[in-house]
C-alpha cells in the first residue's frame, strides 16, 4: 500500500518500521545507482533488447571466482567495482554463501581498500555490511575503517560507521567507543546519524555500553537536522526504554521543548501512547494532552500520528475522540491522495470500537465513494458498512458492486470483512448481503479471496439459522465450479454435518454426488464421508445413499474406495449407536499424539490390540495464547508455536517424558492451562500446571527468580495433600540462577476410591539460597535452607475431564444409553441470567459444548445445553442441563449419562 | 591501466607500484614506522594498537609503496597469511628492546617463512631492529643472532637498527628494499 505514492506521511503509516533501516535503504540506492553508472557503460545491443537485467543467471561459482580480482595489483576500480556488484547481488538474491568461500571473498575484499576510489570504497563499505555475519575474522577490518570514520572525507565517514559497527562484536566495543562518542555529536549531520543508527543497533547485543553514550544522546537532540534528532531522540528512548520513569520525563521533557523534526514528534508522540497504554490511562493523564497538543502542530504528519494514535487507545470518551476524529475529517478532503488514504484507513480501523465518533464523518466519506482512487473508495464505503445503519445498506451495497471489478484482493478481502460484521449486526439482512456475496463467489478471485467469502458464508449460517438454507444453497452451487480442493472439501464437510438436519435434505445429494463423479481423489473421499452422514442420519435416504456408496466402491482412488467400502458396511448393520460412533462423531484423539502411540506401538509389538484410549485426545485450540512479558523471561511455551501440528499438550507429554522419574506413568491425559501461584512481581514467580494421568497427577512448577544477588539450588515445591492423595516423589531444580526459568516436579498419586477426586493442597517452595555477585553472577560456596509460602493448588472435576466435541450429539446420547443416568435439579440462585449460569458450568465440569448450545438465543427464559466429554481412564462423559430462568435466579435440570457409573457420580455433584 | 598512466610511466613521472606487507610482534612499531613516511599534513599524532590492518601509501626515491600494516596482537597474527600471496616485500619489524618475546618473534618468523605462499618466493625481508634509543636494546647483529637469520638462505634479507619516532635508520632500510624490489621488476620485466 505504500507502493501507491511515496508521499511521507503514507509511507510512515504502512513502513513504520522501516525507520530503522536506513543503513539498507542507502545501500540498495547505492546500489542502484552504480549499478545503472554501470549498465549505461554496456553495449548499447543489449539495452535495446529491452533493458534485460544484466545480473540475471549468474553463477556463484563464477562470481567468487571473478572476486579473485580484486587481489591483482594495480587494482582497477570499475572491474573490481563491478564485480563486488556482482556478489552484492547474488547475496541480496538470497544465494547462500559457505563459511569458507565468504571468508575467501571478504579477505581478497579487503584489498581494495588500497584504491581511493569513492565508488568503490562505498561498494567495499556495502559488501563487509552483507558479509559480516557470514565470513569469519572480519574484525580485520577495524582498523582501515576507523581510519576511514575519522578521516577527513566526509563521504566514507557515515557509511564506515555503519559498517564499523557490523564487524564490531560485544568485546571489541569498547575500543571504538570514544570515536562513536566523536561521531554521535559530530557536525555533519550524515555521520551524526549512521553512529546513532549504529548505536541503536548495538543496543540489541551490548546495552551497557550504548547507555554510557547517553551525554552525547542528548547533545545531538539539540541538532538542527531533522533527521539526527529523530535518530537522537531514538537512541535515547532505547536506552531507556526499560525504565518506565525515564521515559516519562523524556516525554514531558521534549514535549515542553519545542523539537524542530517533524519525525521526531512523530516517535515522541508513539513514545506517549505506549507509556498511556501501559500505565492505563485515560484522557487526564499529561500525556494525552500532549498527543492532543501535537493535533494543532503546523506538519501534517504530526497531526496524522497525533491523531491516530488518540484513536487508538483504549479508554478514550467521544469527547477525546472528537478532536482527532475532526482532524481526519478534514485530512478526508485534502486534495493530496496520500493524506485522504490515510485517514480513511484509520477511521475504517477505528469504525468498530467507536462507530458513533466515525458517523460523524459520513458526509465526507459518502463524497470519498467516488474517488478515483479505488483503494480510497473501497475503504471509504466499508467504514460506511460499518457505521452505517440498516437502512442504508443496500445502497451501499449497490454502490460497491459497480466496481467490484476494479479492485485488488486484497481490498476486496476487506469488503468481504465488513459485510460479515454487517451479517452479525444486521441478521435481517441476509437476504441482500447472501446475494452479494454469491456474487462475488461467482467472480474471479484468488485462493484468499474466496476463502474469505466461504468463511464468511459459513460463520453467517452458523449464527443465523434463517440464512441457512440460502447459504448453503449458494455453497452448492458455488462448489459446482471450484477449483480449490481445500475449499471444496471444507463445504462438502459442512454440508456433511448441516444438510442432513434441513427440511429437504434430499436436494443436497445431488450436489455431492455430481462432485463423486467430477472431482480430483480429495474432493471425492469428502463427498463420500458427506454422503454416509446423510445415510446415518435420515432413515428415509439410507437405502439410496447405500446405492450410491456402492457405485463409489468401484472408484479408482483408495481411499474413496475405502471409505466407501467402510460407511457402507456400517450403514447396513442399521444400528444407531455404530452409526453415531464412526459416521457422525469421527475420531476425537489429537492426531500428533496418534502418530506417536502408533509409532511406540510397532516399535514394540505386543499379543494385546492396540488400544485407542491410550492415545491423548484432540484438545480443543487454544485461541487466546496470553504471553505474558516479564522482562528477560523466555516464553516457556515456545515449542508450542513452531510446530504447527503439536498441540499444547503434545509438547507437555514430549517435556515430561524427558525426566525420568516421570516416565511410565502412561499417556498423558489432559494439561491444565498455568495457574499463578504467586505474585507477578514477588521474588519468586512460580506458576503451577497440572498434568493428570490414569492414577497420578504430575504438578509442574516453573519458577522464576526475580533477585539478581541470589542462587537458588534443590528447588522443590512440598505439598500438603488433601486426604486420600498421596504425595509419592519430588523432582527438584537442581538450580535457578536469576531470571532464567527452571521447573520442579511433584508426584501425586489419586486416591483409589473412584469418587474421590478433589482437593485442596498447600503448597511451599523449599531451596537452599546462595548469595551471589549481582554483577557476575559468582554465588558464594556455603549456601543456607529457605522456603517461601505459595498459594494453594486446587485440583477439581475439571482436570480429570478433557473436552470433546461431539458433532451430533443426540447420537451420542443414544449410544451411550441410560444404563447410568443420573438426574438431579439445582436452584442457582447466585446467577442471575442464563449466559452466566452457562458459563459457570462449563468452567465447573471442564466440558466441551455442542451444537452451540452455550449460545442463548435474546430473551429467551429457558435453554437446554449440551456438554461432552471423556473422563480420565477413556469413560465418555454427557451432560443435558436444561436451564430455566425465574424470579429466585437460575433453575437447572441436570442429567448425566456415562459409560462408568462413578463418573456420573462426580459430574453430577460437581455444581453442587 | 590507462594510457596516460602508460605515458606517465614511459618519461618517468609515475612511479611503479610495489606492494609490502609489515608485521611484527604488536606494540614493535610498525604502525609508527609507517606513520613516518607519509606527508606530514597526513601524519597521524596518536597512534593506537592496530585491530586488523590499515593500507598506507608512501613513496621511495622510485618506488611507490603500498604498506600493508598488520596488527600484531596475538589473536590477529594468523590474519597475515591472508596476505602474503600479493605481497612483493615485507619488512618484518623486532622490538629489540623486548628480550623475554623474541622467541615468541622468531616463532612467528619461522611460521612466515615455512608458508606454503613465500616459501618458494625469492621475497625480500627487511627486519628493523626498533627502539634503538631503548636502553636496554640489543645490537641489530645480536637481534639477528636471536631470530636466526643468518639460516634464511632463499631470500635476500637485510636488518638495520632504527628508531621510528626519530626516524633513524628508517630510509636506509627502505632504500636497500627499492633497491631489491627494482632488481626483481627489472627481471620479471627481461623475462
Amino acid at each position: 500500500m505504500g507502493r501507491v505514492t511515496s508521499d511521507p506521511v503514507c509511507l510512515y503509516v504502512t513502513c513504520s518500521a522501516r525507520r530503522w533501516q536506513l543503513p539498507a535503504q542507502t545501500s540498495s540506492a547505492t546500489l542502484r545507482l552504480n549499478r545503472r553508472m554501470l549498465s549505461l557503460k554496456r553495449d548499447k545491443k543489449e539495452e535495446e533488447d529491452g533493458g534485460a537485467n544484466p545480473f540475471n543467471n549468474l553463477e556463484k561459482s563464477t562470481v567468487l571466482q571473478e572476486a579473485r580480482t580484486f587481489n591483482e595489483t594495480p587494482i582497477n576500480p570499475r572491474k573490481c567495482g563491478y564485480i563486488l556488484t556482482k556478489v552484492l547481488y547474488i547475496i541480496n538474491q538470497g544465494e547462500s554463501l559457505g563459511t569458507t568461500e565468504a571468508t575467501e571473498a571478504f579477505f581478497a575484499m579487503t584489498k581494495l581498500f588500497q584504491s581511493k576510489d569513492p565508488i568503490l570504497r562505498r561498494l567495499v563499505y556495502l559488501g563487509i555490511k552483507e558479509m559480516s555475519k557470514i565470513a569469519q575474522d572480519v574484525i580485520i577490518v577495524t582498523s582501515s575503517l576507523m581510519k576511514d570514520m575519522t578521516g577527513k572525507e566526509d563521504q566514507f565517514r557515515g557509511p564506515a560507521i555503519r559498517a564499523l559497527c557490523s564487524v564490531t562484536d560485544h568485546s571489541m566495543l569498547q575500543s571504538i567507543e570514544r570515536y562513536m562518542k566523536q561521531a554521535i555529536v559530530d557536525k555533519v549531520p550524515g555521520v551524526s546519524s549512521a553512529a546513532l543508527v549504529s548505536a541503536l543497533h548495538l543496543g540489541k547485543g551490548s546495552h551497557e555500553v550504548i547507555k554510557r553514550w547517553v551525554n552525547e544522546a542528548q547533545e545531538a537532540v539539540n541538532s538542527d537536522n531533522v533527521m539526527v534528532q529523530f535518530h537522537a531522540l531514538g537512541l535515547l528512548y532505547h536506552i531507556r526504554k526499560s525504565d518506565k520513569l525515564a521515559v516519562n520525563k523524556l516525554v514531558s521533557k521534549f514535549s515542553k521543548h519545542t523539537l524542530k523534526s517533524p519525525y521526531a514528534y512523530c516517535l515522541l508522540i508513539r513514545i506517549a501512547a505506549k507509556l498511556i497504554e501501559e500505565e492505563d490511562a485515560g484522557s487526564d493523564s499529561p500525556m494525552f494532552d500532549f498527543i492532543e497538543s501535537c493535533l494543532r502542530h503546523k506538519s501534517e504528519m504530526v497531526i496524522y500520528e497525533a491523531a491516530h494514535a488518540i484513536v487508538q487507545l483504549k479508554n478514550t470518551t467521544a469527547k477525546d475522540l472528537a478532536p482527532a476524529v475532526s482532524v481526519l475529517q478534514l485530512f478526508c478532503s485534502s486534495p493530496k491522495p496520500t493524506l485522504r488514504f490515510a485517514a480513511v484507513r484509520t477511521l475504517n480501523k477505528v469504525a468498530i470500537k467507536h462507530p458513533a465518533a466515525v458517523t460523524a464523518c459520513n458526509l465526507d466519506l459518502e463524497n470519498l465513494i467516488t474517488d478515483v482512487n479505488r483503494s480510497i473508495a473501497t475503504l471509504a464505503i466499508t467504514t460506511l458498512l460499518k457505521t452505517g445503519n440498516e437502512s442504508s445498506v443496500d445502497r451501499l451495497m449497490k454502490q460497491i458492486s459497480t466496481f467490484m471489478s476494479e479492485i485488488s484482493d486484497e481490498f476486496k478481502i476487506v469488503v468481504v470483512q465488513a459485510i460479515r460484521s454487517l451479517c452479525s449486526k444486521f441478521p435481517r439482512k441476509h437476504n441482500v448481503l447472501m446475494t452479494f456475496l454469491s456474487q462475488m463467489l461467482r467472480d474471479e478471485g484468488g485462493f484468499d479471496y474466496k476463502k474469505e467469502i466461504v468463511d464468511c458464508i459459513i460463520a453467517t449460517i452458523e449464527e443465523n439459522a434463517e440464512a441457512k438454507e440460502a447459504g448453503l444453497a449458494h455453497l452448492c452451487e458455488f462448489i459446482e465450479d471450484c477449483e480449490h480442493t481445500v475449499l471444496a472439501t471444507k463445504i462438502l464437510h459442512l454440508l456433511g454435518r448441516e444438510g442432513p438436519r434441513t427440511p429437504t435434505p434430499s436436494k443436497y445429494i445431488r450436489f455431492i454426488y455430481n462432485r463423486v463423479i467430477l472431482e480430483n481423489a480429495a474432493v471425492r473421499a469428502a463427498a463420500v464421508s458427506a454422503i454416509a452422514k446423510f445415510g446415518a442420519h435420515c432413515d428415509d435416504l439410507l437405502n439410496s445413499c447405500v446405492v450410491l456408496l456402492e457405485r463409489c466402491q468401484l472408484d479408482s482412488d483408495d481411499e474413496v474406495r475405502d471409505r466407501a467400502t467402510f460407511f457402507v458396511n456400517v450403514l447396513k448393520q442399521q444400528q444407531k449407536a455404530l452409526s453415531s460412533a464412526y459416521i457422525l462423531n469421527g475420531l476425537q484423539v489429537s492426531v500428533v499424539g496418534l502418530e506417536r502411540a502408533l509409532h511406540q506401538y510397532t516399535l514394540e509389538p505386543s499379543e494385546t490390540p492396540f488400544d485407542m484410549k491410550s492415545v491423548p485426545l484432540a484438545t480443543q485450540p487454544i485461541t487466546e495464547q496470553r504471553v505474558r512479558d516479564v522482562p528477560g523471561e523466555l516464553p516457556s511455551s515456545k515449542p508450542a508455536q513452531d510446530k504447527v501440528a503439536a498441540t499444547r499438550q503434545d509438547v507437555y507429554q514430549e517435556q515430561l517424558a524427558q525426566v525420568p522419574e516421570l516416565a511410565n506413568l502412561g499417556p498423558l491425559f489432559k494439561s491444565s492451562s498455568p495457574v499463578e501461584v504467586t505474585e507477578s512481581e514477588t521474588e519468586y514467580y512460580v506458576q503451577c500446571i497440572k498434568h493428570t494421568f490414569s492414577n497420578y497427577i504430575v504438578f509442574q512448577f516453573d519458577c522464576t527468580n526475580t533477585l539478581n544477588d541470589q542462587l537458588l539450588e534443590k528447588v522443590t515445591v512440598e505439598m500438603e495433600p488433601a486426604e486420600g492423595f498421596e504425595v509419592t516423589k519430588y523432582v527438584p531444580c537442581a538450580s535457578l540462577p536469576y531470571n532464567k526459568p527452571g521447573t520442579t516436579y511433584t508426584l501425586v498419586k489419586l486416591p483409589s476410591e473412584p469418587t474421590q477426586v478433589t482437593g485442596t493442597f498447600a503448597c511451599t517452595l523449599k531451596f537452599v539460597v546462595k548469595d551471589c555477585d549481582p554483577q557476575t553472577g559468582e554465588p558464594d560456596e556455603e549456601g543456607y535452607s529457605d522456603e517461601y509460602v505459595l498459594e494453594d493448588v486446587e485440583v477439581n472435576v475439571a482436570d480429570h475431564v478433557q473436552k470433546v466435541m461431539k458433532p451430533n450429539f443426540a447420537a451420542s446420547w443414544e449410544e451411550v444409553g441410560p444404563e447410568n443416568e443420573l438426574e438431579d435439579t439445582y436452584a442457582l440462585s447466585s446467577m442471575s441470567t442464563i449466559e452466566e449460569a452457562i458459563k459457570n458450568i462449563i468452567q465447573y465440569m471442564g466440558l466441551q459444548p455442542c451444537e452451540r448450545s452455550d449460545k442463548v438465543g435474546e430473551g429467551k427464559s429457558s435453554h437446554t445445553l449440551y456438554l461432552a466429554g471423556v473422563f480420565r481412564g477413556g469413560h465418555d462423559a454427557l451432560v443435558r442441563a436444561k436451564l430455566a430462568l425465574d424470579t429466585s435466579g437460575v433453575t437447572m435440570q441436570l442429567t448425566v449419562r456415562s459409560t462408568d457409573p462413578s463418573v456420573s457420580e462426580i459430574l453430577a455433584t460437581a455444581v453442587a | 591501466m590507462g594510457f596516460f598512466d602508460a605515458l606517465a610511466q614511459w618519461l618517468g613521472v609515475k612511479k611503479k607500484e610495489v606492494n609490502v606487507m609489515v608485521v611484527g610482534l604488536d606494540n614493535s612499531g610498525k604502525t609508527t614506522i609507517i606513520n613516518h613516511f607519509k606527508p606530514p599534513d597526513a601524519k597521524n599524532h596518536d597512534i593506537v594498537p592496530t585491530v586488523g590492518f590499515n593500507v598506507e601509501k608512501f613513496k621511495s626515491k622510485s618506488l611507490s609503496f603500498t604498506a600493508f600494516d598488520m596488527s600484531g596482537q596475538g589473536r590477529y597474527r594468523n590474519l597475515w597469511e591472508h596476505y602474503y600471496k600479493e605481497c612483493d616485500g615485507i619488512i618484518f619489524v623486532i622490538d629489540s628492546s623486548d628480550k623475554l618475546r623474541m622467541v615468541v618473534a622468531k616463532d612467528e618468523l619461522d611460521l612466515l617463512l615455512q608458508h606454503p605462499d613465500l616459501k618458494n618466493r625469492r621475497i625480500p625481508i627487511l627486519f628493523f631492529a626498533n627502539k634503538m634509543d631503548a636502553r636496554d636494546a640489543v645490537s641489530s647483529v645480536k637481534c639477528s643472532h636471536l631470530l636466526g637469520l643468518e639460516t634464511i638462505k632463499d631470500k635476500p634479507w637485510h636488518i638495520c637498527a632504527s628508531n621510528a619516532v626519530s626516524g633513524d635508520g628508517l630510509h636506509e632500510g627502505v632504500d636497500w628494499l627499492t633497491d631489491q624490489l627494482k632488481d626483481v621488476l627489472e627481471k620479471k620485466r627481461k623475462k
